[in-house]
């Protein structure tokens, strides 16, 4: 353990040295020099001592005392500096920098990796566990070699990276691909847009209590007095031939098991409400059952659709080709509205009417909707 | 209570003391004067001079008469001053001692108390770690603590155990290392201790180089590095070190004895035989070459074990 | 210090024995002498694994000593010493199993020849190194000690021994301490093929004096002053008197073993000391006193064979077992009591 240190040429720090086996500190007992003491190599200049022993400590160069750094009394631990002596002479520095160790030539960690390619029994088991290939696998070890941390890197990148390995398709039924068809060829034709307007059902709901029906047949009603007022909505268009209907062929979308159907009233105009609902419910039976004739499906001038029983209030419809519009009713739902100034509950159902742009502007059709509108607010007079 | 390793096993032994009237001490000064190293400071007047003998010269007459007294039914605690000594009483130990058991069917619970380890400028004859000379001899068990709390557990199950039982205390760790340590008596089984956890690599050492091991390892932040303190020599925690071997399959053994035939090659050994399917990489020993430890600091920094050295066995073993 | 004035001469014949201790004494020499001579005769028919020792001629010295013993004392017994374990009550069917090397012998095979002790008898089986044992003995006295217990250690060894370095370290142990023990140095003459005159400057006698402790010499021979020597030195010892060193002049019959002719030992030498035999000298007294000797010699020839030809039949030790018992486990049993057959300790 040396016990000064030489920190700039002159100046010497005085190091409490270790005074045993297992000696860690010790206690300066009595400063037998004060600073600005002459002091001679050798020279007792303090007093230490340990729990095994009390000792002097000598001076370790001639010169003065300039500085004490630790007072009596003070415990340190081995090695602190407890004083400065500077020197009157130069010294050479005797304290020699620590060595490095000449044991790393014949003691050294000298690891040599194996050969290309070879990998460790732990390596190769992980990656048949893993399933890993080790071909695919970048080592980063010594000398390239691939290393347990690289197999296990490697699985984790496969795990993100995989496909997703869909499961095997099923063949669209033959309805499927036809109303697909039929669904996608309409919005390829058509130039669709869709309007909505939102309609106090109170006038409706009244009605159809009384006449013990749904909405459906009485919105049907309203839909065909109005179709009366806009005969551009009633008709076909087929690419520049336009043919505006005298007689509304009414089509209602039925959903049936695996698809959908739109059987068509014929010259619905002329039906009462009730005999609406009764063609309607007959046609929807039979359309379920599978029963309808071909031409009970064919020639339909507009169509009519209520999904609204599963709470949804609006929708995109498209429009059955070759007609020019479709009418969609969702649910009817009671909310808060303005009335006047005041907030009143009522029954609002959102009215969506797709329309063709090729026959049509949407001024028409916001007329339309809001006639439609009128007049099923004002239903039976109320 | 905080205490330092070596009242750690000043405790030990006055708990043993109080504790069981079978056990006395013998050794040279340990009486009046407490000890070369005050170990057993104040035994000798908390117990008086039949329990803390002060003998003569003699280790083979200590260890010899331990054995004799253990065979009529005492514990005896031998002190041999410095565990290089132990030298001059290995034949009462290995030859006598060590294989009573086995010929005789005869137990003799005798723990002989080595204070071993360098770093202190003891020299060839004041800093020897001869602890692989007992772990060779058949019938005797070695235990080698790091912290004060194994101080006095291990000590305690030491004098417990009917076997003889060589009880390395690192004289370097005596007061540089403290730690918690519980009142009332405990013993602490032979087996190893993981100070640290990690599955990247495994140092596995004892004694004093734990500690060297435990700052090269805390240089290395962010590798996870396990640290395993073997604590027992003999028996060794074959478990412990197969499983370490195992779960980080890179190890790196670490001996403050020399490197021949140290415990480090035994445990290198068993590894490389039972857990060889789970390395990867080669087992690297760091130890003091075979020579006597030199005197001067420089020349004895340069051949024990050192942080550095440590370190970069870790770091070129990591990399491979 | 104290000079060679301070030792004593034991006198024959003290009165301390009765006839049945004297008949006794005899028997035991006997006893040693026909098992050593039948484990010395399966030796040369290749019976006998490794080698052989004899203490033929050095029978009054371990069985007059030992029979100095209570049944607490223990004793360390070296390699002339057979009739100590046979006065502590191991059998001589034991004793030749053991020189077989039988799983029945007292040594289970794991030792042999003369590295013998049942530890149930308070008697501690000999090391090759020949002091190791003083040592050994020394630790038991100091526990007695300690314990105020009135035990005393009984330990043998030879001329050569008294060199090596732990023989010195145990007395001088001995000494400082005050142990109750009795050293029986028997000087034979030969350490192997040593004679004393190259193994010390010194009588050995005066190395009691050395380290300050008493010292007796006695005829080796004679197997009643070698009891009274002990059992004085006993008394001496529990009475706090501290140990003694009885050097009993013998002289070993045999080779160092049944390998060694001995032919370094000049033949007047063996003459003189032929004539001079311990069993001769007991078997005197007895007839003087009108005891049958024939009957009882016939008698140990008889338990002998029957010994002899039961330890053959014996089985070997199982080789699975070579690697058992290294440690012990649980509570470890101290050493035992052996049977004490002094008249004088009844009571």
């Amino acid at each position: 353990m040396p016990t000064e240190r030489t920190s700039a040429e002159n100046r010497v720090e005085v190091l409490l040295p270790s005074l045993g086996i297992s000696v860690v500190e010790g206690t300066i007992v009595r400063w037998r020099k004060q600073a600005g003491d002459a002091v001679v190599y050798e020279e007792p200049i303090c007093d230490i001592a340990t729990d095994k022993i009390e000792s002097e400590l000598p001076a370790p160069a001639t010169g003065t005392l300039v500085e004490i750094l630790v007072e009596e009394g003070e415990t340190v631990d081995v090695g602190t500096a407890l004083a400065i002596v500077e020197t009157d002479q130069e010294r050479a520095d005797a304290i020699a920098a620590q060595q490095a160790s000449v044991l790393d030539a014949a003691y050294g960690v000298h690891v040599q990796p194996g050969e290309e390619g070879a990998v460790s029994p732990v390596v190769a088991r992980l990656a048949q566990d893993l399933g890993v290939d080790l071909a695919t696998v970048k080592g980063t070890g010594a000398g390239g070699r691939v290393r347990k941390q690289d197999v296990i890197a490697a699985a984790e990148h496969d795990k993100l990276a995989a496909r997703y390995e869909p499961p095997p398709p099923v063949a669209l039924s033959h309805m499927r691909r036809s109303i697909g068809a039929h669904m996608k060829r309409s919005l390829d034709t058509a130039a669709t847009v869709t309007s909505w307007i939102e309609v106090d059902f109170s006038a409706i709901e009244r009605t159809r209590m009384e006449i013990g029906t749904t909405a459906l047949p009485i919105v049907a009603k309203a839909t065909l007095q109005t179709l009366a007022e806009f005969p551009d909505l009633n008709a076909w268009i087929d690419g520049e031939r336009f043919t505006r209907h005298e007689t509304v062929n009414l089509g209602v979308a039925v959903a049936i098991d695996g698809g959908l159907i739109v059987p068509v009233v014929r010259s619905a105009q002329e039906l009462s409400v009730l005999e609406l609902a009764s063609a309607i419910r007959d046609l929807a039976q039979r359309a379920r059952s599978g029963e309808l004739a071909p031409d009970e499906l064919a020639d339909g001038t507009f169509t009519i659709t209520n999904p609204g029983q599963f709470g949804t209030v609006m929708a995109t419809p498209v429009i059955s080709q070759p007609q020019v519009a479709i009418l969609d009713i969702e649910a009817i739902v009671r909310r808060p509205v303005a009335v006047e100034d005041e907030i009143a509950i009522r029954p609002i159902c959102i009215l969506g009417l797709s329309w063709d742009h090729r026959a049509l502007d949407g001024a028409i059709a916001a007329r339309f909707l809001g006639a439609l509108r009128a007049r099923l607010e004002a239903w039976g007079g109320g | 209570m905080q205490l330092t390793y070596l009242e750690a096993i000043t405790d030990a032994l006055r708990c043993a003391l109080r504790d069981d009237e079978r056990v006395f001490l013998l050794g040279e000064d340990i009486g009046v004067m407490g000890g070369a190293f005050k170990v057993t400071a104040g035994l000798f007047d908390e117990f008086g001079p039949d329990r803390v003998i002060d003998t003569p010269i003699s280790e083979e007459a200590i260890v010899g008469g331990a054995v004799g007294a253990a065979i009529v039914g005492m514990r005896p605690v031998c002190e041999m001053q410095f565990a290089d000594f132990v030298a001059c009483g290995f034949d009462q130990l290995v030859n006598v001692a060590g294989k009573l058991h086995y010929r005789l069917g005869l137990a003799a619970p005798i723990v002989l108390r080595l204070p071993s380890g360098g770093g202190v400028a003891g020299g060839p004859y004041h800093s020897a770690n001869p602890e692989a000379w007992f772990v060779h001899a058949p019938g005797l068990k070695v235990v080698a603590p790091s912290t004060a709390e194994d101080a006095k557990g291990l000590l305690l199950a030491a004098i417990a155990d009917p076997n003889p039982v060589v009880f390395m205390e690192h004289k370097g760790l005596y007061r540089r290392v403290r730690g918690e340590v519980p009142e009332e008596p405990y013993e602490t089984p032979f087996e190893a201790r993981t100070v640290r956890d990690g599955d990247e690599l495994v140092v596995i050492t004892y004694g004093a180089m734990v500690h060297a091991a435990l700052a090269a390892i805390e240089q290395l932040d962010g590798a996870s590095i396990r640290l395993l303190d073997l604590r027992s020599l003999e028996p060794l925690d074959e478990e412990a070190i197969l499983a370490a071997a195992r779960d980080c399959s890179k190890v790196v053994i670490v001996d403050e004895a020399n490197y021949s035939c140290a415990i480090g090659a035994q445990v290198s050994s068993l590894i490389a035989e039972r857990a060889f399917e789970d390395l990867d990489g080669p087992i690297i020993r760091v130890a003091t070459p075979d020579v006597p430890i030199p005197f001067a600091p420089e020349l004895e920094r340069a051949v024990l074990p050192s942080v550095e050295r440590i370190r970069a066995a870790c770091e070129e073993l990591l990399a491979y | 210090m104290s000079t060679l004035d301070e030792t004593e001469v034991a006198e024959r014949g003290a009165p301390a024995l009765e006839q049945a201790d004297r008949i006794a004494l005899f028997r035991f020499m006997a006893l040693q002498r026909a098992v050593e001579e039948r484990g010395l005769s399966l030796y040369k028919q290749g019976k006998v694994p490794g080698s052989f020792y004899d203490g033929r001629g050095q029978e009054a010295t371990c069985v007059g000593a030992t029979y100095a013993l209570d049944a607490a004392d223990t004793v360390c017994p070296l390699i002339r010493d057979m009739g100590a374990h046979l006065v502590r009550g191991t059998t001589p069917l034991a004793i030749l199993a053991h020189y077989l090397g039988r799983a029945g012998g007292v040594g289970r095979g794991r030792d042999g020849n003369v590295h013998i002790g049942e530890a149930s008898r308070g008697v501690v089986g000999m090391t090759s190194m020949l002091s190791d044992m003083l040592g050994v003995a020394v630790g038991m006295a100091l526990a007695f000690k300690l314990r105020g217990e009135r035990r005393c250690a009984l330990a043998f060894f030879g001329d050569g021994a008294t060199s090596v370095g732990d023989w010195h370290e145990a007395v001088n142990f001995a000494a400082v301490q005050d142990v109750p023990l009795v050293m029986v140095l028997e000087n034979n003459g030969y350490a192997y093929s040593t004679p004393t005159s190259a193994q010390f400057k010194v009588d050995p006698l005066q190395r009691a004096a050395a380290y300050g402790i008493r010292g007796v010499a006695v005829d080796g021979n004679d197997v009643e002053a070698v009891f009274e020597a002990t059992r004085e030195a006993r008394a001496r010892a529990l009475a706090g008197g501290g140990p003694t060193l009885i050097a009993a002049e013998t002289m070993r019959m045999h080779g160092h073993g049944s390998h060694d002719d001995a032919r370094y030992v000049p033949p007047e030498l063996l003459e003189y000391w032929a004539a001079r035999d311990p069993l001769d000298l007991q078997r005197r007294r007895l007839v003087e006193l009108g005891v049958d000797v024939a009957a009882i010699e016939a008698a140990v020839t008889a338990e002998v064979a029957a010994a002899a030809q039961a330890a053959v039949a014996m089985g070997a030790p199982d080789p699975a077992s070579a690697t058992t018992g290294v440690y012990a486990t649980g509570e470890p049993a101290v050493l035992g009591r052996g049977e004490a057959h002094w008249s004088g300790f009844c009571s």
